[in-house]
This record gives C-alpha cells, sequence and structure tokens, in this order.
C-alpha cells in the first residue's frame, strides 16, 4: 500500500493508482476532459492539475503515479486560475450555442464553463476547424464542437481494435480524421460508436439524436440487448415513448460502457413498418373457415424467390379468440388422430426464460412429446 | 461459458478457434484486445483471415475442417514435450492413460500435412497455451502456469464431428490444468440473446429444465409431480433437421413455430419448404412475416424484446432481467400470452380438465417462480434477486451469490473424464464436380436470418447486400469479378450473389453469411450428415461449384471447358 495525503486527507491506495483515481475513489473530484477511466492516460487537456508538494508547477493528476509520502494540493486560487484559461481556451473556438445544442445538459465543456462561471471567450473568437462531416446513418462529425480530448481515438484503438481515426494536421487545422480523410465507410471504422459514447462534447452525435429533443426531456430505460449471447445492458433515452438513441453506463454488468454496432444502432427494426400487429389466417384456410368469400391457394413458388413478399397478399387479419381456437383446434386434431409425436415444436433463443419454459411445458405437460428443439444448433 | 467475460481481460493467453469474435459477438473482442494490449498472447486458428487476426501472436490458417488435426497435434506437442499439468491430471481427472495412447499418431508433421499449418506453429501454440505465456508484461496471476483460455463458437460445433471438436477442447484445457481457475476454461461464445437460456429451461429434444435427462424417471416424476400429472414424455424427441425429414415422411403433422425462421435458418432449404408445405398445420408466432411465416396456415403476432419483460440468460450463464423500453406495436403480445393462451384452449379441445393457472400467469415473475422450482441451477433465484447484476448460474440456494467459474476444484461430474477422440474428416468432401468448400457463418452488421437487422435503416445501410468471399485464384478459375454476380451450386441448389474477391479466405474455400434472403446460403448447405451426438448440421463444410452467369449466357463453350 501507498500512503498519501490528497487536500488534507490521508489516503491508502495500492502502489500504480495514478493521483486522479486515488482522489475520485475519495470522492476528491478533480475536473477532467480527455480522462477516461476505461482508457489510458492522455494528459492532453490539462485541467486536471493539481499541486505536489516539493514540485515547482501544477502536474496532470491523470498521469501521476502515487507515491509513499506524496502530498497533494487539488483546489486553490491558482489551479483555479489556470483552469478557467483551459476552458476559456477551449472556448475560444468552441461555439456556445447550447440553447440550441443536442448535447446541453450532458456536454463536459458547458459543465466547467459553467461550474467556473465562464460566460465567454477573453480571446480572440475562431472556429479553426469548421468541418461538418455526414457520411453515414450512424454518427455525424461536427468538428467544431471538438476540443482533440482524443477520447474517440484512443477508444478505436485501444478497446475496439478498428484503429479507423487519429489526429490529423498540425497547430489549428489539426483535426481528427480517417487516413486521407477518406469516408468513415471506407475506412476500418465498424461503426461500433464508442467513440460517440466516450466524446465530451457535441463533436459526435447519433444521426437518429439530431435536434429531437433536449437531454433533461429524455426518458432513460435499460434492457438487455436482444442480439447476440453477449448479453449487453443498453440504455435507451426516449422522447414520448420513441427512442431517440441508445448508449450503456458504467454500471452494465458484462459490457460497461461499450457497445456494438447492432446493439447501439440496430433497435429501429422494432418500428419497421413490416411489423405484424395482428393474428393472420392463410387465405385458404379462411375461405374453408368461411372467413372469407374467395378461394386462393397458396403458390407453388417459394417464398424466397419473390423480391418483396407482402403478407397481405396471402393471409388475412383475425382476431385474437379466433386465432388461438384454431391453433388449439388443429394442434388437438392432430395429436387425437396421429398422436402427441406427430407435433413438433420449435422454440426461440430471442424469447425469454419465462416464454420458453411456457413453451415446453406446453409441448411435454400439455401435448405430451419431446419434439422440442431451437435454433442453438443453428 | 465455464468462466466469466469479465476474466478475458486478464487471461495471459487467448485461444480462440471456430469464432468469428469481432464480428458475431464485438463486445468479447474488446476484451479480447484490451488483454492483447496489456501482453497477452492471442492465438487463433481458423480458416479465414478473420479481423482479429491482426492482433494476434500466431494465426493457424487451416483448410477447412481440418482443425482436428491441429489440435490433436498440439496436445500430441504438449504431451511429448512434458508440457502438460501432471498434477492437475493426476488430482482432478480420469482416462489419462488410454487418452493418451490415442495421441500418439497426432504428430505435428501429420497435422502440418492435412491442414496446412507449418510444425513450428503448432509446436509454438503448444507452448505457449499449455504454459499460459504472455507477450509481455507481468501477469496477474502468481501462480506457476499463466492463464490460458479457450474461445470458441459456431466453427467448432456446426460440424459433423461438432461433438468430438467440443470434447477435443475441453481435454486440451484439462491437460494442461487450464480449467476450474479465473482467466481459464473452455468458453462457448453463443450467438443469440437467450439461447443459453432456452437450452437451460429445456427446450431441447433430451433435457428437461435445468438439463435433467428425459430418461431420467426419478427427475421427470418430480417435474411430473410439480405440474399435476403422474408421468410426462420420457423418449428423446426429434430435433430441427429430424423433424423436417419425419414432415416430409409424413410422421410430424403439425408444427408450432416460436420466434424462428428454419427457411432461411435450417439447412437445405428446398428439403425444408417441402416439409412445411406438407403439413396439416403450421403455425408460426413471429414479430415479422418471415419467410417462414409465410407459409404459415396461421401467423401469431408477438411483441419484441424491447417490448416485453422477463429474463435473458447470456453466454456466460448470466440471468439478467429485461424490461419494455417502447409499446408493441397493434394487438402483437408477449409470447407468454400466446403460448399461455392456447395451452388453455389446448386442454379444453382435448377435454383435459387442468387449473388454468398452469398457463395462464398474470406476470413474468410467477412463470419464473415456478421455473425456479423445476430447474435446481436456477433454484436459488427470483426476479428481484436478478436486479442489477443478475446472477450466474447454478444458483441453488436463495442465499446463493452465483457461480462466475465452474469445476473449480471439482468438476460436476466428479473427476474430469478424457475422452478419446479421433480425426474425422467433414462429411461432404470436395471433388471433381463441386471443387470448393462452402462455410456460412455472420457478418458483422447482420444477425442470423436477417429479419431483424435488415430492417434497421444504418445496419442495412452499412450492407445492404449478400455477397459471397471468394479467393482470387478462384474466382480467376471460372472468370468470375469483384462485384459481380456469382452463382454458387451445391448438391442441394443454387444461388446467385455478388462475388467478393478476397485472400481473406483461403483458396478452396468460399464464405456466405446466411443472412440474405436473396442468396440464402442454407439452399446450399447438407443435411444428411449430422453429429451423431448433437445433431447438428455441418454448415461449416459442404462442397460447391461456382459458375460464372455471363460465361453461361454468351460463351458456353467456356463453360464445358471450366
Amino acid at each position: 500500500m501507498v500512503e498519501l495525503t490528497i487536500d488534507g486527507k490521508k489516503i491508502q491506495t495500492n502502489p500504480g493508482t495514478t493521483v486522479l483515481e486515488a482522489a475520485l475513489a475519495n470522492n476528491i473530484d478533480i475536473p477532467r476532459l480527455c480522462h477516461h477511466p476505461e482508457l489510458s492516460v492522455s494528459g492532453g487537456c490539462r485541467l486536471c492539475i493539481v499541486n505536489v508538494d516539493g514540485y515547482s508547477n501544477p502536474t496532470p493528476s491523470c498521469g501521476l503515479t502515487c507515491q509513499d509520502g506524496m502530498a497533494i494540493e487539488t483546489q486553490n486560487e491558482e489551479l483555479l486560475k489556470s483552469r478557467r484559461e483551459i476552458i476559456d481556451l477551449f472556448i475560444s473556438e468552441h461555439p456556445l450555442d447550447c440553447v440550441t445544442c443536442d448535447k446541453s445538459g450532458t456536454c463536459l465543456l458547458q459543465k466547467y464553463a459553467y461550474e467556473f462561471d465562464i460566460t465567454k471567450t477573453s480571446h480572440e473568437f475562431e472556429i479553426s476547424k469548421p468541418i461538418y462531416q455526414d457520411d453515414n446513418p450512424f454518427f455525424i462529425r461536427d468538428h467544431q464542437y471538438c476540443i482533440l480530448c482524443g477520447r474517440c481515438v484512443r477508444v478505436c484503438d485501444e478497446v475496439v481494435g478498428a484503429k479507423a481515426i487519429d489526429f490529423a494536421g498540425r497547430g489549428f487545422e489539426c483535426h481528427i480524421a480517417t487516413p486521407f480523410d477518406d469516408p468513415l465507410k471506407d475506412s476500418t471504422c465498424v461503426f461500433c460508436g464508442n467513440c460517440i459514447q466516450v466524446c465530451p462534447t457535441a463533436a459526435l452525435t447519433p444521426v437518429s439524436r439530431m435536434g429531437k429533443g433536449r437531454e433533461w426531456e429524455l426518458d432513460r430505460l435499460k434492457t438487455i440487448c436482444g442480439y447476440c449471447g453477449v448479453g449487453c445492458q443498453i440504455e435507451y433515452a426516449l422522447k414520448d415513448g420513441k427512442i431517440i438513441y441508445a448508449q450503456s453506463t458504467p454500471d452494465a454488468p458484462v459490457n460497461g460502457e461499450f457497445l456494438c454496432t447492432k446493439g447501439r444502432f440496430g433497435w429501429d427494426f422494432a418500428t419497421a413498418p413490416e411489423r405484424l400487429t395482428s393474428p393472420m389466417l392463410r387465405r385458404d384456410v379462411a375461405y374453408e373457415l368461411g372467413l372469407t368469400s374467395e378461394n386462393w391457394e397458396l403458390p407453388q413458388k417459394s417464398p424466397l424467390a419473390v423480391r418483396k413478399p407482402k403478407v397481405e397478399d396471402s393471409h388475412i387479419p383475425i382476431d385474437w379468440d379466433t386465432a388461438l381456437d384454431l391453433a388449439a383446434r388443429k394442434l388437438s386434431e392432430n395429436v387425437k388422430e396421429y398422436g402427441p409425436d406427430s407435433i413438433m415444436g420449435l422454440a426461440s433463443a430471442r424469447c425469454t426464460n419465462e416464454e420458453n419454459y411456457i413453451f415446453q411445458k406446453f409441448f411435454r405437460l400439455g401435448i405430451g412429446t419431446n419434439n422440442l428443439d431451437h435454433c442453438a444448433r443453428l | 461459458m465455464t468462466n466469466s467475460i469479465a476474466e478475458i481481460r486478464d487471461t495471459d493467453c487467448i485461444f480462440i478457434t471456430g469464432s468469428n469474435t469481432a464480428e458475431a459477438h464485438p463486445v468479447i473482442s474488446y476484451e479480447v484486445i484490451r488483454a492483447v494490449n496489456e501482453g497477452a498472447h492471442l492465438i487463433i486458428v481458423d480458416p479465414r483471415k478473420i479481423p482479429l487476426i491482426e492482433h494476434a501472436t500466431l494465426f493457424l490458417q487451416v483448410k477447412p475442417g481440418t482443425d482436428i488435426y491441429v489440435f490433436l497435434a498440439i496436445m500430441h506437442t504438449i504431451i511429448r514435450d512434458g508440457l502438460a499439468d501432471e498434477a492437475f491430471i493426476t488430482e482432478r481427472t480420469e482416462g489419462f492413460e488410454e487418452f493418451k495412447a490415442t495421441l500418439e499418431e497426432y504428430t505435428p508433421e501429420r497435422a502440418s500435412l492435412m491442414s496446412g499449418v507449418s510444425v513450428e506453429q503448432i509446436e509454438e501454440a503448444a507452448r505457449i497455451y499449455a504454459q499460459g505465456k504472455r507477450k509481455s508484461g507481468p501477469s496477474i496471476y502468481d501462480s506457476r502456469h499463466g492463464h490460458s483460455s479457450i474461445l470458441y463458437a459456431m466453427g467448432i460445433t456446426q460440424r459433423s464431428n461438432g461433438t468430438d471438436m467440443v470434447m477435443t477442447l475441453a481435454n486440451l484445457a484439462m491437460l494442461c490444468g487450464q480449467v476450474g481457475k479465473p482467466s481459464t476454461g473452455v468458453n462457448p461464445l453463443r450467438g443469440q440473446s437467450n439461447v443459453q437460456g432456452a437450452c437451460d429451461t429445456g427446450c431441447l429434444v433430451n433435457v428437461y429444465p435445468g438439463y435433467q435427462k428425459v430418461g431420467d424417471e426419478t427427475k421427470r416424476k418430480t417435474i411430473a409431480k410439480t405440474w399435476g400429472v403422474d408421468e410426462l414424455p420420457g423418449e428423446v424427441g426429434l430435433t430441427i433437421v429430424e423433424a423436417m425429414h419425419a414432415a416430409v415422411d409424413g410422421d410430424v403433422r403439425a408444427v408450432y413455430v416460436m420466434g424462428e425462421n428454419p427457411m432461411m435458418s435450417d439447412p437445405n432449404t428446398s428439403h425444408v419448404e417441402k416439409a412445411l408445405r406438407n403439413l396439416d398445420f403450421l403455425v408460426v408466432q413471429d414479430i415479422f412475416p418471415s419467410e417462414t411465416a409465410l407459409l404459415a396456415h396461421l401467423i401469431l403476432p408477438a411483441a419484441a424484446s424491447l417490448e416485453k419483460d422477463g429474463t435473458f440468460t447470456n453466454t456466460e450463464r448470466r440471468v439478467q432481467l429485461i424490461q419494455p423500453i417502447i409499446e408493441a406495436p397493434g394487438d402483437a403480445l408477449p409470447d407468454w400470452q400466446i403460448t399461455g393462451g392456447i395451452a388453455a384452449r389446448y386442454d379444453r379441445e382435448m377435454g383435459v380438465e387442468r387449473d388454468k393457472e398452469h398457463w395462464i400467469f398474470p406476470s413474468t415473475q410467477e412463470i419464473f417462480q415456478e421455473l425456479t422450482t423445476v430447474t435446481p441451477i436456477y433454484a436459488g433465484m427470483k426476479h428481484e434477486r436478478l436486479v442489477g447484476e443478475g446472477l450466474q448460474w447454478p444458483c441453488p440456494e436463495p442465499d446463493h451469490s452465483g457461480t462466475p467459474i465452474l469445476h473449480k476444484g471439482k468438476f460436476s461430474r466428479g473427476l474430469g473424464k478424457f475422452n478419446p477422440v479421433l480425426a474425422n474428416d467433414p462429411a461432404e468432401q470436395p471433388d471433381e464436380e463441386y471443387p470448393l468448400i462452402l462455410s456460412t457463418g455472420r457478418v458483422l452488421y447482420h444477425y442470423h436470418t436477417g429479419t431483424m437487422t435488415r430492417r434497421s435503416g444504418p445496419l442495412a445501410w452499412a450492407e445492404p447486400r449478400g455477397y459471397v468471399e471468394i479467393h482470387p485464384e478462384d474466382a480467376a478459375a471460372v472468370d468470375v469479378l469483384d462485384d459481380r454476380a456469382v452463382v454458387i451450386n451445391s448438391r442441394r441448389g443454387s444461388v446467385k450473389t455478388r462475388a467478393k474477391i478476397t485472400e481473406n479466405v483461403p483458396q478452396g474455400t468460399i464464405f456466405l453469411a446466411f443472412h440474405w434472403r436473396e442468396a440464402p446460403a442454407n439452399m446450399l448447405t447438407q443435411d444428411f450428415a449430422l453429429d451423431p451426438v448433437a445433431k447438428i448440421p455441418e454448415y461449416k463444410v459442404c462442397a460447391v461449384r461456382l459458375e460464372n452467369p455471363r460465361a453461361k449466357r454468351k460463351k458456353p463453350e467456356l463453360v464445358k471447358q471450366a
């Protein structure tokens, strides 16, 4: 164990812990922009500077390893002045259009400007990189909001492994870019959106979220992703009952803050116009039952051979009671005539435990067969 | 998984085979990449140059179906070079001597000849895995050996010897004592949100909930008693593929499908379609009018997982609560209500007097409550306990905190059994008529039969159409051009799609994902040779021939020559 004092408080921590980590673990908040707990240390924003007893200059706490006997000061007039100057410089090239900005309320730059009471820059205001890239339907890149913290570059490299983006250009020209500034689709980007997740400002915004509501108006609900078997927890942000965007939160037990492209962006299928909204009976069966006057025959052509098959062409809507009665009757007729093993049930790897339990119980207790499988093998 | 996802990050050596992790389980690949960045070794055995090989220390590019020789040779090397964990073998396992004898013939030289992987690579992989070596940096584990973990997926199991393949990986882990500790184990990455749970709850032909064998009379009778009857069916039922054959023969006459699309996901689509058309009654419960639903007599609209509550069990056996985020459209209902409604009415039709409470539940909590009474591995769970982190089974008691690592100190059967495995080749080998091997799988932006992802705007934009990956040499042989049409023929059928010429597939192998309804891969796959135990179809290997549709139209003489 290493023992040090931070703001006069005696703190014990494991060797290798940084001063920032030790402070945060002890409820001492230090302002920071480029730091992210899941990513490597960058030290670029300098906002987390602290005074160290015996050091001549303030030092970024994110890159400072705790040592025995260290005495750290995180707050004083001098440090506040330096931090104010840093935020002042950031907003000298960052639009202060928080009144219409989608990120307002969760933007870190806005948070610190508020905390340090900075209403406008004391420098000459100039947007040095007025680049707006909307080359894909996943997210936009609006570089005028970018503060070059590099979180997106690090998450892409260190967590996702895609290495699609990096710093390009120098001085005021510096911006985050794919090689040769090619569109993201032509890069190694996998559209996982973890860059949006770690972006502290509105530089990266999901397309689905743009102009859809203020952060504080959104409802937030968490559930488990419906795609693969990893079981990521996703937090959905909703406005008026509609999903605006999806993200993750650090408390997600399996995935922490990270998601893949399907989990983060693939939720819009749920409101696709082709969703089934009522029970549907095949037209020939409906005719037999006298529910329609027109007879019909199932075409020999495979549904796979039809380019865009429409369920209305082959089926008519019916009510739930008729549908459930018919299902029960047809299954029972078959069982009476051919026995329970003439029935096969395919349960679902996409349904819940409760649903699969009821399904297999119906087959075993109700029908009396073990002809019961699902796509675990497929 | 024997172990948990969070442990991957601290692993010293990760051994991935038959899993395109970065595309099919991206979030697990993040853990792998973080481990590699911390200095872990990454060994990949796969026929295709999958994205993760960029991070790998060793990439053993095997010819499809020959990986078994490589695994056996790795174990041969481990024993030959004295790298086995003798203490673990003596204390924790049985059947070692018999198993050891079967390995003698599987030399690295033979494996190299069969698989195309060099002897050096095989021996290096054996050394790194057995000792849990790191590339750099210290291990967080201060044991004699570093910790090695095996990750695998359907590339191993969707084979006519899939069970043997899994047993081989289990043998490898036991041989090196790489099981029962953190960051080790044999870890299948499962492909659907609740495929683990569907198995756990007994939606399989041979087991009741909690993997209680249908033939085990005592256990069966206990469940029967809970369900208020004297006896339940004790014969193993028909698996999906067997049922399709039975349907063609007229032995299976009605099928109830809940949230599946066999027209796209089952092998030999033409045969599946024939089977489904032959039924007296097909009822399909789904969120979309899938290709299967379009053939159904009756379609029942279900709520999607975003619209309902209940639990999902993930690949690391973690049971987690889901909750509704949005409202289900129209009259769509959660599946448990639909199935319950049918079951109650079915009893009435059959004249069975049974309390409706067997089928009609006030909420999913009560269903889960009943589930736990017949599922010993879930016995200690209830919905309230799952809030937050969930629980990993087995969780047998109400105060049990779940089991992140299986086989700690003792295997579930007591001693770990070495099952000797002999190498078997895939059932359908390429020949003169069908000279190439087709392997199927997934791509990053799509999921299973594409019913969901192909209706997602951004995902469909990223990967709008199907394509087949072809090695440049194979493409040149039939004069197929990149991004142009190509026809793939097998003994079952043919599919037309777009060629993507790439060296990511080895010469002699093509890859086609099964997401594309306009190019359904399972038109081509075979359904005659299943794994004898698991009855899994061999999606990863079947023989095909490429054909250039332009050549057929314009230059018939060239086709003859080809």
